[in-house]
């Protein structure tokens, strides 16, 4: 909403800078997109008049016009602009004069003729983007005076943001009024005379509401035998100043008293509707109706429209229709005010996409009781302005009229909510200066210019708003705080970020939705229960289409975007939300993921500690450490068949025979899919598997007091045999007295035969019970490597 | 004897001065100390001396047999002291070649400006509660004092899954979801990921919220500027000025927009602040009593206040990143600065 300075002091007074203004009113509630000074830089531009137009000797497109410029001397310009024409009024920049844009004019030659001056359009002079042509001046301006004065431009326009609950200061008078609180000021309503002529309007129309529910009032006047023709120079430029582009005279007027009462009006040439009479009702199906904008709407039985004897005529509260609009031939004018249903014409606007003045004021509410007042006001400026007859009498249908708002307000209840101590009146002071009225016993009285006030609380509001925030006082919360409840979950996810952190794993954030050929990329079969993602309604794009049900995709286009700014060494986890559809329940389930991804290589690439390329056992650590950290043992590393990792090289953690984790190695084709020239490791977790199976606390195991006795054990077996089965026979083997055991070495090669590996394993081997000898290590020791030999046919490496 | 003792000690001393390594030491101790070294030929000598010159001869030679053990050991010492700083000094290395420094990943700075802000609010005695992000109209809507064609929905440019679920469009609809579920009094903040359909430089189509919740007998509006006050002045700095605003939201009233003195020019006016000298960080207001009917709760006997802040906007003022869509591009040299 922009609000002219000068056009605010038409109704208060108020000596105050426009930064202060803006100031005031952003404490009030209304926030300031910008200030903007009129006129600026314009010092030497002046009101012209083109007197001559004739060719260009030299260039077809350009102009030389003779232009009175005042000073009895006219001026010669060059000029281009198409709308150059004999007798127009429009701006001069003067030989010296710096323009807005940073031109600056001097006397030159243009293609060989002198050009005394710039005629300029309303671009060149910063008033708008307009560009196409000179800028239209009225005709009744002075020629050669400066235009800032000529034309008003000695003004500032504030562009506020009117907050959805406050229809009222979408008008300049609301935001008068808004000023004369903030003042003390009084504000001052248009006065209206009207002169009617003798035909009553009963005689000319009739007005009919066959959908009283979406229109509660309906208000007409007729005024006859206008003449169309340009706004004066006064109403054309209080318009544009608040950004308003200007048509013709009537339509200028209902515009001009849209922005001042904030009532949308709408001007039908009486003529052009059949039988000359309006019915108010609900479109018919299959009804269209062409709108001034020339598009033809589709109309639906929910839309309300304003009909004559057959057609529609226009869509009510949101746009007049093409065919009855006022045109240069219009005698005779129908005047509408009216009050809407709000819901019903936000539902119209949006169903059609049609955002308007009079449909943004309408669906926020508008004032029913301000119907008359602003079809008066319109009425005397049409009869001052245009001419023509005012037809006595006024057509208002009023089928919704209701009973003004009271409200018992408890002055007491005011300084209990905001926690102050406001006296009553100064309570009484606020509201009676907002409009309200206020009886000895504070029974209020809403004015119905207010519709966002309806209970106590928005009284509270209203005298906090003009109180001040600033004057309530700054004080803590009072009373008891509620008891703590513990967060295992929380604390689980904090000890596992900890952990990943300290894997030297960057935290990445993706968005949680990505385009549905992230499946066919890390190849999902068809039927893989992870495509059922929850598809969204109205994405901005395809990429960001569907829910995620995997991270995996995400992190390997992480790597792919750093790959692509040639950083081939990544690190990331993420933990976030997946979003899986669910048999029966509305909602879907939103369980908790953590992945990571390690493409290209480790290290800090630096003397002591070079780059190397990651592995499966750096995943397959990052994963196990992991389990680690949350105290679990008791979990098989097994083969999964998941797609998106290379068949050779991915596993999956089992516990409880329910997949917690599945990691491994990219599939070569997915590193294909992202582009990716290294080999990338990746793991997704089940995080809300982990809160399920982590024990809370850890228990304290007593510390070893015997010795421990280490042993090597090197052995040859089928390079096929798993690791994990000599681990598992030692373990057996030797029950309780082998304490801890690792493999250290893995080697085929020279010195061992073909189809066979060495492995080697040391074995620490300690009693809770006693100090451990020789003999009784040795004999455990021969028992074992005796099962291995049974069972795997594993030899010791000589 | 007694000048030969003497002899020994002077030509002994005498000797080891020359002395340069341990291993001529070692050999050097033979020749005095050992079995047929010079001072036990001395000393078999002793049993030819007469009984009155035997304790003279024999104190001499302890004396001289000291002097020189003596003077061996502190020869050792020095030549032992002199080899350690020897091998200390081919041990040296060059310090200005890197260190060997442990790899660490670092939290998203969305994860900090939550973890700091959680920990400020909990300091408060707020619990973190949660709700889901597939969220239905009721809950982001209707039951926040938003019915359908209310025009404040304008403001939320809705990602919707069908007609009645969505993505929810900020963290306020888990007021509801925690008040249908326990009674007053209630301390909430509620930290998560929340949509708009909307992208740009300071918009991304998902971002994240901290909703906080107070309601109580008798919250005012007085308190809400307390709590707000001592965030902004642990989140922002001592001295951090805060503004109230009148604003409207459909959920809360009074309803409030906090802005700070500005985190780049403290309020002089430059860039960031568009040259006002304020921030805008959050909003808030108290508890609309139509919200309250919604759970159940009598407006009469509760009252409560509510505020909600864009956690990336905060970590883009902290941190200065200028576009909010850096966050979450996921490029190790962003993830590495913080």
């Amino acid at each position: 909403m922009n609000v002219s300075i000068k056009w605010l002091k038409e109704y208060v007074d108020f000596d105050l800078s426009p930064e202060t203004l803006a100031e005031r009113l952003l404490m009030l509630g209304m926030e300031i997109e910008s200030i903007k000074q009129l006129g600026e830089g314009l010092d030497q531009v002046i009101v012209g008049k083109i007197k001559a137009v004739e060719k260009h000797p030299k260039a077809d497109r350009l102009v030389l016009c003779t232009v009175d410029v005042g000073s009895g001397t006219d001026a010669q310009i060059v000029c281009g602009a198409p709308n150059a024409r004999e007798g127009l009024v429009a701006p001069v920049a003067v030989v010296g004069a710096q323009l807005p844009n940073g031109l600056t004019i001097k006397r030159a030659k243009i293609r060989g003729v002198e050009s005394q001056g710039m005629l300029c359009s309303e671009q060149e002079l910063a008033i708008s983007d307009e560009a196409s042509g000179l800028m239209a001046l009225p005709d009744d301006l002075q020629i050669g005076a400066p235009l800032v004065e000529a034309f008003g431009l000695d003004d500032v326009v504030l562009a506020l943001e009117i907050t959805p609950n406050r229809p009222d200061c979408l008008s300049m008078i609301g935001v008068a009024r808004e000023i004369s609180v903030a003042t003390g000021n009084p504000l001052r309503l248009p006065e209206v005379n009207l002169q009617s002529g003798t035909t009553d309007i009963h005689e000319l129309t009739s007005v009919t509401i066959d959908a009283a529910d979406l229109c509660p009032r309906y208000a007409a006047r007729i005024i006859r035998g206008v003449k169309i023709a340009p706004s004066p120079a006064w109403l054309q430029r209080q318009l544009e100043a608040v950004g308003v582009g200007t048509i013709n005279n009537i339509v200028d007027i209902t515009n001009y008293v849209l922005m001042e009462y904030g009532h949308p009006l709408h001007a039908f040439d009486y003529h052009r509707l059949t039988e000359n009479r309006i019915v108010v009702r609900r479109a018919k199906p299959d009804e269209t109706l062409k709108t001034i904008d020339e598009e033809k709407r589709e109309l639906t039985p929910d839309m309300l429209i304003i009909a004559d004897a057959e057609n529609p005529v226009a869509l009510a509260g949101v746009m007049g229709g093409f065919d009855s609009e006022i045109t240069d031939r219009t005698a005779d004018v129908l005047l509408e005010s009216a009050y809407f249903y709000p819901p019903s014409i936000r539902k119209t606007s949006k169903a059609l996409g049609m955002h308007t003045e009079a449909s943004h004021r309408f669906e926020r509410g508008a004032d029913p009781e301000g119907v008359i007042p602003a079809l008066n006001r319109a009425t005397q400026l049409i009869a001052d302005i245009a001419g023509g007859e005012v037809c006595s009498g006024i057509i208002d249908v009023y089928p919704g009229k209701r009973e003004a708002i009271n409200i018992q307000l408890r002055p007491e209840r005011v300084n209990f909510i905001l926690g102050t101590d406001i006296v009553r009146d100064d309570m009484r002071d606020i509201l009676t200066r907002l409009g309200f009225s206020v009886s000895d016993t504070f029974e209020v009285t809403v004015p119905t210019f207010r519709p966002d006030v309806t209970q106590e609380i928005d009284l509270v509001e209203e005298i906090a708003r003009v109180y001040g925030f600033d004057n309530i006082p700054t004080t803590l919360p009072r009373g008891d705080i509620p008891i703590p409840k513990p967060d295992p979950k929380e604390n689980l996810r904090e000890g596992v970020k900890t952990y990943l952190l300290q894997c030297g794993m960057m935290e990445a954030m993706n968005y949680a939705f990505y385009h549905p050929a992230a499946f066919d990329r890390i190849r999902l079969a068809p039927a893989d229960p992870l495509r059922q993602a929850i598809p969204i309604m109205n994405p901005l794009s395809e990429d960001q289409s569907i829910m995620r049900t995997t991270l995996l995709p995400s992190l390997l286009a992480n790597a792919q975007r750093n790959r692509n700014h040639q950083i081939n060494d990544v690190q990331f986890f993420e933990f976030s939300k997946v979003f899986l559809r669910t048999e029966g329940d509305e909602y879907p389930n939103e369980p908790e993921r953590v992945a990571g991804i390690i493409a290209g290589r480790l290290g800090a690439g630096v003397y002591g500690d070079p780059l190397r390329p990651g592995d499966f056992f750096d995943i397959k650590g990052i994963v196990e450490g992991l389990l680690n950290r949350c105290g679990l043992s008791d979990y098989t590393v097994a083969h999964t068949d998941h797609p998106a990792f290379h068949p050779g090289r991915r596993a999956e953690i089992r516990i409880e025979d329910s997949t917690l984790c599945v990691f491994g190695e990219a599939h070569p084709e997915v590193l294909e899919n992202y582009d990716l020239p290294h080999k990338a490791y990746l793991f997704e977790l089940d995080f809300e598997r982990l809160v399920a199976v982590v024990e809370p606390t850890k228990q304290f195991e007593p510390i070893p007091i015997y010795p421990s006795v280490n042993r090597d054990l090197a052995i040859v077996l089928d390079v096929d045999t798993p690791a994990s089965r000599p681990a598992e026979i030692i373990k057996s083997a030797g029950g309780k007295l082998v304490s801890s055991l690792h493999i250290f070495d893995v080697y085929t090669g020279e010195q061992v035969p073909e189809g066979k590996k060495s492995l080697a394993f040391a074995i620490e081997y300690r009693s809770a019970a006693e100090t451990l000898t020789d003999e009784i290590v040795d004999r455990v020791h021969d028992g074992i490597l005796d099962r291995l030999e049974q069972q795997l046919g594993a030899t010791l490496r000589s | 004897m007694q000048e030969e003792l003497k002899r020994i000690e002077a030509e002994g001393l005498t000797e080891l001065k020359a002395v340069d390594d341990l291993r001529e030491l070692e050999s050097l101790r033979i020749k005095y100390f050992g079995r047929r070294g010079s001072l036990s030929a001395v000393m078999r000598g002793m049993g030819k001396l007469s009984k009155a010159e035997r304790p003279i001869v024999g104190k001499l030679a302890n004396e001289v047999r000291a002097n020189l053990t003596e003077a061996f050991d502190q020869a050792e010492e020095a030549l032992n002291q002199r080899a350690r700083e020897q091998q200390l000094e081919a041990e040296s290395v060059d310090i200005t070649l890197p260190g060997r420094l442990p790899q660490f990943g670092k939290k998203h700075p969305v994860t900090q400006t939550f973890d700091r802000i959680q920990e400020i609010f909990r300091g408060m005695g707020f619990q973190v509660a949660e709700g889901p992000e597939v969220e239905h109209e009721y809950y982001n809507f209707d039951a926040l004092n938003t019915p359908a064609e209310h025009p404040a929905r304008d403001a939320h440019d809705t990602f919707y899954i069908t007609d009645s679920l969505l993505l929810r469009t900020h963290t306020s609809p888990v007021q509801i979801r925690y008040m249908e579920q326990q009674p007053p009094p209630i301390r909430i903040i509620v930290p998560g990921r929340v949509y708009r359909c909307d992208s740009d430089a300071s918009h991304t189509p998902m971002f994240h919220q901290v909703e906080g919740l107070l309601v109580a007998e008798q919250v005012t509006f007085s308190e809400l500027k307390g709590v707000l006050y001592a965030f902004v002045q642990q989140m922002f700095g001592e001295g951090t000025r805060t503004r109230f605003r009148p604003h409207f939201f459909p959920f809360t009233e009074p309803s409030a927009e906090v802005d700070i003195s500005c985190t780049t020019c403290h309020g002089e006016g430059c860039r960031l602040c568009s040259g006002t000298g304020w921030l805008e960080i959050l909003g808030a207001g108290s508890v609309h009593p139509n919200v309250f009917r919604y759970v159940n709760y009598d407006p009469e006997q509760v009252t409560g206040f509510a505020f909600g802040m864009g956690v990336d906007r905060i970590a883009t003022l902290k941190y200065g990143i200028p576009d909010l869509r850096l966050m979450f591009d996921n490029d190790m040299r962003f993830a590495r600065q913080f």
